[in-house]
């Protein structure tokens, strides 16, 4: 992974940007060593770098003012919620600061007659169903870091959950959001009306992964708890039969709340962190959860526990209470951590690919990970063939870290090749950025290339991430030159 | 390459439009490439149902994409349709509905609204119209349900953007900003569609007797209830001899649907009842009709009224059905959409609209009404200057030459 070096000139003129940083928002620049350290990496802590400053602004101006600045002195920013990323699109540039998000964190207004919360992005994802879980309501999204992440990371990586296979990921449950371009202006995109008129930049915004603008408010979709939630625990001998039960699954039309698959090794580990009671010796377990009113969760229940069986399930228990159901839970919630307690490291992917080609991806994955050298498990968000392959490794030891990147390259490209994509929900970020070329040309690269440059002509925003080249943007118009004549050859490039 | 000169093809009749007609990806983009070289503009259609939509085009040429037509891939299983743009959206329900399955932004049908005949729209022209029908309120709009696009830009290059499966955050979210765009970024050649399970049954019931603000507040209700109504439309009095419904009475009335298992129906069925309590609840055969009816604006399709829609926050809908008094109209998506029509006195009546959409927070389109009206109403998106010029820089990224559809969206957009 190659990043763009550092501007000589802006490292020579630090103290000067400090000291500008303080003036601009007192008591709110960190630039002493030891608490810029807490800025260096995200979740992706294989790359770390240390910005030149973090800057915390408390409301949407000092957001603004900040932008303004970055802009006037060509200043590198990075935006920055829980630094959760696992793509490191979080990561810090030594040339330039970062805008750490995390004191905007009040929730706004909480709508329940338009079934929405407008929020700060600084909010956690978790503390916005707390806050409207005693009026039976909840915020669909939930990723399995929704303690610590925030809606503006959630906005910015677009990000899933366990339960999006049914109500969506982070744009379909998203109403509006008030974004600070690039140079400090504020739009507001969308609103609590469900149509926004004209083009629907709010769509465009969403997954940006920070490079369009700083998301300053969200407004966000509320549901009304469904009254009944049942959990079902399945068991196979083989992975292939857990991957038939989940095609089968939604072949019939049926929509779970949420279909999760973990293999042996990952129920295993689960199983010595925090006992969750999964059966031991299981190839593979499926964890399926129907939503919605009784009826419908019988119905739901009978069938997936019909078709598990034509599958050959080994084991199909239905939850019996809360608390077991609770606990199921738990062991899928603690898989990272239980995992983390096996090896010393480990990556994580991300692609996604059709349904029904589970079973084949996991018999390559097993295949790649022998001639690699290196242990996996696969945790995942079956119903919708979003794959989490974690990688395990060292990173203490030579040369391990290269093997495991390149192991999940290979996963990924193998992805696309089967008809998938790069990235589910995690985003590209740095991670993935190269990686981009095996899913799209030329051609569709430039184009979103062109759409960043668009908004963001100095490219001040989130640099280094998403797009493998580092051209600057007067390149970007990305004419071909046919029979040696450029194209509107009388037309301004940019 | 086939360039019609002089009109040939029936949708063009009465302009003096070139029409271009391209069979292939490649040729759109050798056409667009030409059209670029030679400045001129362009206005994209599929099968010109909406051409009297909004605001009109003045463009020298005419790009059909009707000949972009055809499924390319229907994977049942995976829930996912690929098809070019051209291809007509009956062809695609029929082939869905032979697997059970359907689009999930249940597409209205607005060709007889706008005088053609029923049926006979594209899928890419549904898309970029978003012409997201009552299970909008469910199932998201258009945009929720596109995953991958090709299309051709002003440049005159082909590309492509998303996947062709259900989850992917991989680069930007380009198919989201086709989606309602109204082709000002360019043609689409293919499109690539999530589906959803038809619903096993669906029970549409109606609630009569119910003035404006009753019957409003109740769409809200039960909207904020976990009964995934996937419609709910109210319909006042005044509009109620358009419906099939039977002895219209003193009031209005509310129409729910709501779809499942037998069991499901049954269970959501119980609590509707118990929700409403003591008001008088039918079950309706032909509810399904309705909310077509109610989906297509076919109640305003014959009478020579200007045709608009309003979306607003719901909680809001009482207010604006107050401040409608004597205007005809009816409400979809619990009370989020407002459709009305007005006497073709346009901008008289779009300022008072304008106000009413101003004070609600909503968005107000004029769907139909003379040429020369549409071009004189000044659309505009709510959140001000700012909006649009970003707008325009989003634009400027697909086609700096302002080829495609100029001022189709908004005036110089
Ligand atoms: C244990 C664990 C489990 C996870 N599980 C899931 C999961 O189930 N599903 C899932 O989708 N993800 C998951 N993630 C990934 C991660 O939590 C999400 O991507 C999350 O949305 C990041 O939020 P954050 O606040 O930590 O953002 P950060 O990591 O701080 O930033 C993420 C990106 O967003 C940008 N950004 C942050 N705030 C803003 C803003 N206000 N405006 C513009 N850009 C901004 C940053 O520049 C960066 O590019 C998991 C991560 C961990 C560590």
């Amino acid at each position: 992974m190659q990043l763009a070096p550092p501007d000589p000139s802006i490292l020579a003129r630090r103290d000067r940007i400090i000291a500008d940083l303080q003036r601009l928002l007192p008591g709110a620049i960190v630039h002493e060593p030891a608490g810029l350290a807490t800025y260096d990496s995200d979740a992706l802590s294989a790359y770390r770098q240390r910005p030149l400053a973090c800057a915390l602004p408390a409301n949407k101006d000092e957001v603004s003012t900040l932008l303004a600045y970055a802009a006037e002195q060509n200043l590198p920013v990075v935006p920055r919620g829980a630094g959760t990323s696992l793509s490191g699109g979080a990561l810090p540039r030594p040339d330039g600061i970062v805008i750490g998000l995390a004191r905007m964190n009040r929730i706004l207004e909480i709508d329940l007659e338009n079934r929405c919360a407008v929020v700060e992005p600084g909010v956690t994802n978790l503390a916005v169903t707390r806050a409207v879980e005693g009026d039976g309501f909840y915020y669909a999204p939930d990723p399995s870091s929704q303690v610590a992440c925030t809606i503006g990371g959630n906005v910015a990586e677009n990000s899933g959950g366990l339960h999006c296979l049914k109500y969506g990921i982070t744009t379909n449950n998203l109403l509006g959001v008030e974004l600070a371009l690039p140079g400090g202006e504020r739009v507001r995109l969308g609103g609590k009306a469900l149509a926004l008129g004209g083009l629907d930049l709010l769509g465009i915004v969403t997954g940006s992964e920070g490079l369009l603008g700083i998301a300053v408010e969200a407004t966000l979709r509320l549901r009304p708890r469904p009254p009944v939630t049942r959990t079902l625990l399945v068991a196979f001998d083989t992975v292939a039969a857990a991957g038939r039960c989940v095609a089968d699954i939604i072949g019939a039309g049926i929509i779970p709340a949420a279909m999760e698959f973990m293999d042996r090794r990952a129920a295993d580990a689960v199983e010595s962190y925090c006992a969750p009671g999964y059966p031991q010796h299981a190839e593979a377990i499926l964890i399926i959860e129907l939503d919605g009113v009784e009826g419908e969760v019988r119905d739901g229940v009978a069938r997936v526990e019909h078709i598990a069986g034509t599958c050959g399930a080994s084991l199909v228990r239905l939850a019996a209470n809360e608390a077991e159901r609770a606990r199921i839970w738990a062991g899928r919630k603690a898989a990272f951590a239980a995992t983390g307690k096996i090896a010393p490291d480990m990556l994580c992917m991300d692609g996604t690919i059709p349904r029904r080609a589970l079973s084949d991806m996991l018999a390559a994955i097993a295949a790649m990970s022998a001639r690699y050298g290196l242990a996996f498990c696969n945790v995942f968000h079956a119903g919708d063939g979003n794959l989490h392959p974690l990688i395990l490794f060292d990173a203490m030891r030579e040369g391990e870290l290269a093997r495991a990147e390149a192991f999940g390259a290979e996963i990924l490209t193998l992805c696309v090749k089967m008809g998938g994509v790069l990235s589910g929900e995690h985003g590209i970020g740095v991670e993935k950025r190269d990686l981009m070329g095996a899913m799209f040309d030329e051609e569709d690269l430039a184009q979103q290339q062109r759409l960043k440059c668009a908004i963001d002509p100095k490219r001040l925003l989130n640099p280094d991430k998403v797009f493998p080249t580092l051209s600057a943007c007067v390149e970007q118009g990305h004419m071909h030159v046919s029979g040696g004549r450029l194209p509107f050859a009388n037309l301004p490039r940019f | 390459m086939s360039v019609a000169g002089g009109c040939l093809l029936p949708i063009c009749r009465g302009s003096d439009m070139a029409v271009l007609r391209p069979s292939s990806e490649h040729e759109l983009a050798e056409m667009v490439r030409a059209a670029a070289a030679d400045r001129h503009t362009l206005e994209i259609i599929g099968a010109g149902t909406k051409r009297a939509l909004g605001r009109p085009v003045r463009a020298d040429a005419c790009l059909d994409l009707s000949a972009l037509r055809g499924i390319i891939s229907y994977d049942a299983e995976e829930l996912v349709l690929c098809a070019a743009s051209g291809t007509p959206l009956e062809e695609i329900a029929a082939e869905l509905a032979a697997h059970r399955q359907c689009l999930g932004f249940d597409p209205a049908d607005w060709g007889p609204l706008f005088g053609v005949p029923a049926r006979g729209g594209t899928i890419g022209g549904a898309l970029a119209a978003d012409v997201s029908g009552s299970r909008r309120l469910l199932h998201g709009a258009a945009r929720e349900h596109l995953l991958g696009i090709r299309a051709v830009n002003g440049w005159g290059k082909a590309y492509k953007a998303g996947g062709k499966v259900v989850k992917n955050v991989t680069g930007f979210d380009i198919s989201k900003l086709m989606c309602g765009s109204l082709g000002i970024l360019g043609p689409l050649s293919e499109v690539t569609l999530r589906l959803l399970p038809k619903p096993e049954h669906s029970a549409c019931l109606v609630v009569r007797g119910l003035e404006p603000e009753q019957g409003l507040h109740l769409l809200g209700r039960i909207w904020r209830e976990p009964l995934e109504a996937s419609a709910l439309v109210y319909l006042p009095n005044a509009v109620l001899e358009h419906f099939d419904l039977g002895g219209s009475g003193e009031a209005g009335l509310a129409l729910l649907r709501v779809e499942g298992s037998t069991e499901a129906l049954n269970d959501k069925r119980m609590r509707l009842r118990a929700l409403l309590e003591s008001l008088r609840v039918e079950e309706l055969a032909h509810g399904d009709q309705l909310l077509t009816a109610a989906a297509n604006g076919s109640v305003f399709a014959s009478a020579a009224l200007d045709v608009w829609r309003m979306t607003v926050p719901p909680s809001t809908s009482a207010e604006v059905a107050a401040a409608l008094v004597g205007t005809l109209w009816y409400a979809d998506w619990a009370g989020g959409l407002f459709w009305i029509a007005t006497s073709r006195d346009t901008l008289s009546a779009a300022a008072g609209l304008e106000r009413i959409c101003a004070r609600a927070q909503g968005q107000l389109q004029l769907l139909r009404a003379d040429e020369g009206q549409r071009r004189g109403f000044p659309a505009r998106p709510s959140g001000g200057q700012g909006v649009i010029q970003l707008m325009r820089t989003v634009k400027s990224a697909f086609d700096p030459l302002a080829l495609f559809n100029p001022g189709r969206m908004y005036e110089g957009l």
